[in-house]
């Protein structure tokens, strides 16, 4: 299949995984009658404990959507995804959750969940304590902090047992392994979808039940194990920031001549590396897991990202990194400086773009990627 | 129109300030040139208790940007960090320092000698986003420092357990042993009893000062707000305590005297989120309508008594109270805070400063300004700004909505102007 700027796509059936993110809404608000459902922001959230207390994990969606009555709770210079996610919460759209569970990482999510708790009437809200250290005395303060989740959860009437527990976090780590599969072999052009079409990949995880979303992971996965790498053409980039759900920007971007081949993305790599965690008990190994996770700007050093973020760039291939940038996104904006400098001393030319909640920006952004692949091709 | 002026002080004592900044840096200078080992640490945390308890120099990254708001520096400050790549769209406290650190540091134009150069640096995993991204740059920029990455549990007041202040105590420890290791210092247990004990006096008087509030007039407003500098920099000193003592004094003496900030008190202001460091004049704008701004959400971060019996465990519950008392960490209990002072200080209207270099602050504003209205009826006005980049404020627009608001609270009290 060739596409209108001649590059070359995999036909790959993204049926099941369309239809999860097309009818997330109608299909939620139908679960909920039988299951109760918690709702996360941010992958630091120890989903799987959800899980195992007989609950859905499901990441809270913002997209795009005229923000009316969220405006009248925050200001306009909170990043887009949180302005729009409460909207849709304002507007009745996320009843069917039960209510938030969420990691403290950026001081936006966590204000957030005060104003989602005093102005959607939803039940349990509960942000867990993260330690910012790996040692002996973090993790053993890690484990005080999940063992309260554990209490909150039983107060809405979860149970967790560490049967239970290792079997959510067993179906979670096949999960993240697949996921990584995948992005292994677009690193390697065996699996080249469009972008927006892995990001559909990946979105359909984050509202399907786990188990039904692992057998059509498994099935794509095998599928595409059969084939052999393919002569690319699209100058291949990184992509780097917190969310990316405006998936038009990735259209956008492949029609001016890139393709993406790598991602530092919450709905992307960062979401699935490590795919599990070791240790004596199941929490260990959920500790594990989630100490040793790609890191975030939100919760870790510049440092800490550089090394992380080259090793990407080498392995995928990519010629160039694309920053893309919630609007007044701190931790990414704030790192901008080093992780880009670092790059660009490696010789890795970088772009940075910031996307507002108005998505009035297609004309600029076209240009933009235009003229830095031109500049990468020279 | 100007964005920028300096507040008019009323107390004789508030005047005394100056000396007080100027001998804080002088001090620190001092310190890196008799070889005592500088720490450059984040406010609000137990740590400076710490290094005055080893006779180790503390300075403040943070608390040097409204001194650079007050000398005018942070238009260079900003240019710098812009051309590093920071966005405007960045914590101005952020901004500043980067800009600072990586530019004019160590030129002769920096007033009071600036900051000394850290030999330890402390990178905190707690209190806010930029806050950790500034340190980590001021670790980048000075990578001959020793560098001790803190821990620090974000959790709302409320919800405190023994397992977070095991976590803090347990943080505190490592950062004794850093520091002997570092300096070969050891801590003296008494000393460090003795420097709590100076510091919950310190608070004491704090809580005395404020409370001084409650008086029609108030004898003391916000204008004053500058002497939390000895809160932030000196807590723990018998010097912040003889001064706290000075300033209780004077604002006690007004208080029985009746003298107020204005000859005619009508209306009585609080003052939500930080104030404009480049602006404080701000806070005497109201006084042409016979307001005052009596108090302000800031100076609770400071109202948090020690346990000099239990020293480590008192630091450790300061360090996990300050910031979430001021921020969204702990919404409830700001809202009540606010609320309460409301109450007490009789307050007519409130001023919610919509922060752009501070968003844990602004977060839950309108609920507060909804909770305001609904349970006490009080009146509030929002009033968008920043409190460390005038470029962000438009004094012709606060002018035009503070009026609007005086307008409304005077004909509220019956009373025309």
């Amino acid at each position: 299949m060739t596409d209108s700027i001649g590059l070359t796509r995999m036909p790959i059936d993204l049926g099941h995984f369309a239809e999860a993110v097309t009818n997330r809404t109608e299909r939620l608000f139908r679960h909920a009658e039988k299951q109760k459902i918690f709702g996360w922001f941010c992958t630091y959230t120890p989903i799987e404990l959800i899980h195992a207390a007989g609950f859905l994990p499901v990441r809270i969606y913002g997209g795009m959507i005229r923000v009316e009555q969220a405006g009248s709770l925050v200001p306009n210079f909170v990043c887009p995804y949180m302005r729009t996610s409460l909207e849709r919460a304002l507007r009745g759209e996320y009843k069917y959750l039960s209510g938030v569970i969420q990691g403290y990482t950026c001081d936006v999510p966590c204000g957030m969940m005060n104003i989602w708790e005093e102005n959607t009437g939803l039940g349990l809200f509960h942000t867990v304590p993260l330690p910012y250290n790996a040692d002996e005395s973090a993790r053993a303060y890690y484990r005080h902090t999940l063992n309260e989740l554990i209490d909150k959860l039983a107060g809405a009437g979860g149970r967790i047992g560490s049967t239970s527990l290792g079997r959510s976090l067993d179906l979670y780590a096949e999960i993240r392994s697949n996921l990584l599969r995948l992005h292994e072999l677009r690193f390697r052009n065996i699996f080249v979808p469009s972008a927006s079409d892995f990001y559909i990949i990946l979105e359909a995880g984050f509202s399907l039940p786990p188990e039904e979303y692992l057998k059509h992971l498994t099935n794509l996965t095998g599928a595409i194990e059969t084939k052999t790498a393919t002569q690319e053409n699209g100058i291949p980039v990184l992509v780097s920031g917190s969310l990316v759900e405006q998936l038009w920007i990735f259209d956008l971007l492949e029609a001016a001549g890139g393709r993406v081949v790598a991602d530092d993305l919450c709905n992307g790599y960062r979401f699935c590396e490590p795919a599990d965690g070791s240790g004596t008990d199941p929490i260990d190994r959920l500790i594990d897991r989630y100490i040793h996770r790609f890191p975030c700007p939100a919760r870790s050093t510049i440092e800490d990202r550089v090394p992380r973020v080259r090793e990407l760039v080498e392995r995928s291939g990519a010629k160039g990194v694309i920053f893309l940038f919630q609007k007044f996104c701190t931790p990414h904006l704030a790192d901008y400086p080093a992780l880009a400098g670092e790059l660009k001393n490696d010789g890795v030319p970088v772009l940075q773009v910031e996307m507002d909640e108005s998505g009035n920006i297609e004309g600029q952004l076209k240009t933009r990627f235009e003229a830095f692949f031109e500049m990468i091709r020279g | 129109m100007e964005n920028t002026r300096k507040s008019t002080k009323r107390l004789a004592t508030a005047r005394e300030l100056q000396q007080i900044v100027a001998g804080f840096y002088l001090e620190c200078h001092e310190a890196k040139r008799t070889g005592k080992p500088v720490g450059w640490m984040p406010p609000m945390n137990g740590l400076i208790e710490i290094f005055y308890a080893m006779d180790l120099q503390p300075a403040f990254p943070e608390n040097w940007s409204p001194v650079c708001a007050a000398f005018g520096l942070t238009d260079k400050n900003y240019q710098a960090a812009e051309s590093m790549g920071f966005s405007p769209d960045l914590c101005g406290y952020l901004r500043n320092c980067v800009g600072y650190i990586n530019g004019m540091m160590g030129t002769e134009e920096v007033p009071l000698g600036g900051l000394p150069e850290p030999d330890m640096i402390f990178m905190p995993g707690g209190g806010c986003v930029p806050t950790m991204k500034n340190f980590q740059y001021i670790a980048r920029r000075f990578p001959g420092a020793k560098v001790f990455k803190a821990d620090l549990p974000q959790v709302p007041i409320e919800n405190i357990q023994r397992y977070h202040i095991d976590y803090a105590l347990n943080e505190i420890n490592r950062i004794v042993a850093f520091l002997t290791e570092v300096t070969g210092r050891k801590l003296d247990h008494d000393r460090l009893r003795e420097v709590v004990r100076l510091s919950d006096q310190a608070c004491a008087l704090w809580d005395e000062i404020t409370a001084y509030r409650r008086y029609i007039p108030t004898p003391i407003s916000a204008a004053e707000v500058g002497l939390m500098f000895v809160m932030v920099t000196r807590q723990g000193t018998q010097l912040a305590v003889d001064y706290l003592a000075r300033v209780r004094d004077e604002v006690r003496e007004r208080a029985e005297k009746g003298t107020g900030i204005i000859a005619e008190e009508k209306v009585r202001l609080f003052w939500d989120n930080i104030p404009l460091w480049y602006n404080l004049g701000l806070f005497n704008y109201f006084e042409k309508y016979g307001g005052v701004v009596v108090a302000e959400t800031y100076s609770a971060a400071w109202s948090i008594r020690l346990d000099v019996d239990k020293p480590f465990e008192a630091l450790a519950m300061k360090s996990l109270m300050s910031y979430p008392m001021v921020s969204c960490v702990s919404m409830k209990r700001r809202k009540e805070m606010v609320l309460r002072a409301c109450r007490d200080y009789h307050i007519d209207g409130v001023i919610l400063h919509s922060n752009k270099s501070c968003l844990p602050i602004t977060l839950g504003q309108m609920d507060i300004k909804r909770a305001l209205q609904e349970e006490i009826g009080v009146p509030s006005v929002v009033i968008e700004a920043d409190h460390m980049d005038p470029a962000n404020f438009s004094m012709a627009q606060f002018e035009a909505r503070a009026d609007a608001f005086m307008e409304m609270l005077l004909e509220r009290k019956g009373r025309s102007r």
